[in-house]
């Protein structure tokens, strides 16, 4: 018997277990704006989720997930935008109050939901693409990729902040109505809107495990525990980063559209660098090789965060970042490596000498 | 299009590539010499602005002497950080650009709660506040003060790190740890001196830029991103980051002359993600040095 940590059948119980909950919250929530809350929380996990899915299991370090975060959250709003502009009134009043008095070209998709939604979704998948192809290719790596993605996230964020006209500058866009997709409005304190997060996170979190366990996940994991020996056994280490930096991308731009469709707002601090970070902390904290862990960690720090940090309001971030501290320097894996070292403890009682004590040394995916 | 202004906008240029490498050259010799990623490098510089404020406001000190004041206590403040963590996260280079932003947040934090988020000011002498004429173009006086100190700290670095007995050792550690430490080099107290000087520069840059700009626990965070792509474009080495700073300084002021300063920086940073992309290594890579 082995860790039942490890056990692919208990993982994918323990997964539907999790979400079978959370799906049944709103028959318990009666209060709207807790619920609405609570739906943002699974837009943080959707984001820890695709910080594992490109940290913990393909080793790169994305400092810039803000990017096709902020992207897909501008796409919503301008979608959203662009719902409640009408034929004699086709210009959002923000370009109006910036003297602009015709619709910038490329806000004309925008006019159409489902083109809209698309283009949502497909323009930061295609960014995530190509500067993930280029930057792999040129075998940049490790903390240089993070520095890299991190002076991408400024350059967006200081573009969308100065271009005031076309983007709302640093107000953002607040779409006036909620999101209509074929005539049926999606109200964001609904439970509707709850549950479509959750789908989509659940979606999102399949694929992200049917990933990690096929065989295009083992070559992602060999290619973070070593990726020289990778390349010398003839795979295409760019190609296999380049996949799973953008199928991390392409979640992360699934969760601004959700974010945008909750809150009905979108503004430059959505790419802002610490908002990144803190993507990447809530990973950290909850166990980057554990999706779930992931996801937990959100909830955690988000949940501690609205409810803890009020009583402590000056001092949670020094909380934050001291516990941030330690559990990098003493638990590299997270939280979830101590259910796995706990589950391990139950599960190598009865043959220790039996096995080979290998099971030390690399860090298996789960 | 006249002359006098582009001329202006040229005399700016070493201005603002002075305010980058000076904003730059700690974290060089930290990432350069250690290989750490120092996330909290822009907090460094916010302590320092914060020492020098404290020293000017509470102590009286004149300003001038605020300057190598806080060199020594952010320097102190890396010695403890370089003891009480970053020693033990040599070998996990991505978990030391992670615990330096804990390290981060926790500075901001604890300054915010000390200090208060209200911003305050630095009061430099009052010859500094006029502007020198050159006839077609001015410039204000402390930005010539910046550029005097960065050039002292860069000539101070270089003397250092290729004239002293310490230099060759921390060049050697640079090269190949194991090695220099078979000759006998300690080479965790060379990361430790190493550390703490950088962070000191950046104490530096701090009490400068609390002239320049108002003191805020925030401040930090706009420097470091910034720092960081002269180090990376630089290749890691001083002539490197000088280069770089250099260059891309003056492209900031030619681009923000054509049209403003937040375009410009976007600019930039397009341009220095491109130009990695053809030379990752940076402009002047480091022989030997390990990655």
């Amino acid at each position: 018997m082995g860790n039942l940590y490890h056990n692919k059948t208990a993982q994918w119980l323990v997964y539907a277990a999790f979400f079978i909950g959370l799906a049944l919250i709103p028959s318990f929530v009666d209060d709207a704006f807790l619920l609405n809350q609570l739906a943002t929380y699974g837009v943080y996990g959707m984001l820890a989720l695709s910080i594992s899915l490109c940290w913990g299991f393909g080793g790169i370090l994305n400092l810039g997930q803000g990017i096709a975060f902020g992207l897909g959250a501008y796409g919503m709003a301008m979608t959203m935008q662009m719902q409640s502009q009408s034929e004699s009134n086709p210009i959002p009043p923000f370009m109006l109050n910036n003297s602009l008095d015709a619709l910038p070209w490329f806000w004309e998709p925008f006019s159409n939901t489902a083109a809209g939604l698309f283009l949502a979704i497909a323009v930061p998948t295609l960014f995530c693409a190509i500067f993930g192809g280029i930057m792999f290719r040129a075998r940049v790596s490790g903390p240089f990729f993070a520095i890299m993605t991190l002076a991408m996230l400024s350059a967006f964020y200081t573009i969308i902040l100065d271009r005031q006209p076309y983007t709302g500058g640093v107000n953002g866009i607040t779409p006036p109505s909620a999101l209509q997709i074929a005539g049926v409005e999606i109200d964001p304190y609904s439970s509707t809107a709850y549950l479509t997060v959750l789908g989509i996170l659940v979606v999102a979190t399949v694929v992200a495990k049917l990933i990690t366990q096929s065989s295009f996940g083992l070559v992602t994991q060999a290619i973070r525990d070593d990726a020289e020996r990778v390349r010398f056994l003839g795979y295409s280490v760019a190609g296999y980063e380049t996949m799973i930096y953008t199928v991390s991308g392409m979640i992360a731009a699934f969760a601004g559209c959700c974010l945008v469709m909750l809150v009905q707002y979108v503004s430059p601090a959505q790419m802002d660098v610490s908002f990144s970070l803190s993507m990447v902390i809530w990973a950290a904290i909850g166990g980057r090789l554990s999706l779930l862990g992931s996801m937990c960690g959100a909830f955690l720090i988000m949940g501690a965060q609205s409810y803890l940090g009020d009583t402590f309001l000056a001092t949670w971030l020094l909380i934050l970042g001291g516990f941030f501290i330690i559990v990098v320097r003493f638990l590299p894996n997270g939280l979830a490596s101590l259910l796995e070292s706990a589950l391990g403890l139950l599960a190598s009682k009865p043959k220790t000498s039996a096995e080979p004590n290998g099971d030390a040394k690399p860090v298996p995916a789960e | 299009m006249d002359i006098g202004s582009l001329l202006n906008a040229l005399i700016l240029g070493v201005s603002i590539a002075s305010i980058w490498l000076i904003a730059a050259l700690g974290l060089t010799i930290i990432y350069g010499a250690a290989g750490v990623i120092n996330m909290a490098h822009g907090e460094f510089i916010m302590l320092g602005a914060y020492s020098s404020y404290m020293l000017q406001y509470y102590f009286g000190l004149p300003y001038l002497l605020c300057i190598p004041a806080s060199f020594v206590i952010v320097a102190a403040v890396g010695l403890v950080l370089e003891r009480g963590l970053i020693q033990y996260l040599y070998n996990r280079p991505l978990d030391t650009l992670l615990a330096t932003y804990g390290v981060s947040l926790v500075l901001m934090q604890g300054v915010r709660l000390i200090f208060g988020s209200d911003p305050k000011y630095l009061a430099a002498p009052a010859l500094f506040s006029s502007n020198i004429s050159l006839g077609f173009a001015s410039v204000s006086t402390f930005r010539v003060v910046i550029l005097l100190v960065t050039a002292l700290c860069v000539l101070g670095i270089w003397l250092l790190f290729y004239k002293t007995r310490f230099g060759v050792q921390v060049r050697a550690v640079m090269q190949n740890k194991e090695m220099a430490a078979s000759f006998g080099i300690n080479s965790s107290r060379i990361y430790m001196m190493t550390f703490a000087l950088g962070a000191g520069l950046a104490g530096v840059a701090g009490s400068l830029f609390g002239v320049l700009a108002i003191v805020l626990p925030t401040m930090g965070a706009s420097y470091v991103v910034q720092a960081f792509l002269m180090v990376v474009t630089g290749g890691g080495s001083l002539a490197g980051t000088v280069v770089a700073s250099g260059v891309t300084g003056q492209l900031q002021s030619v681009f923000a002359f054509f049209s403003n300063d937040t375009f410009a920086r976007f600019l930039i940073f397009v341009l220095i993600v491109v130009f990695l992309r053809f030379r990752p290594q940076g402009l002047f890579a480091q022989a030997g040095a390990r990655r």
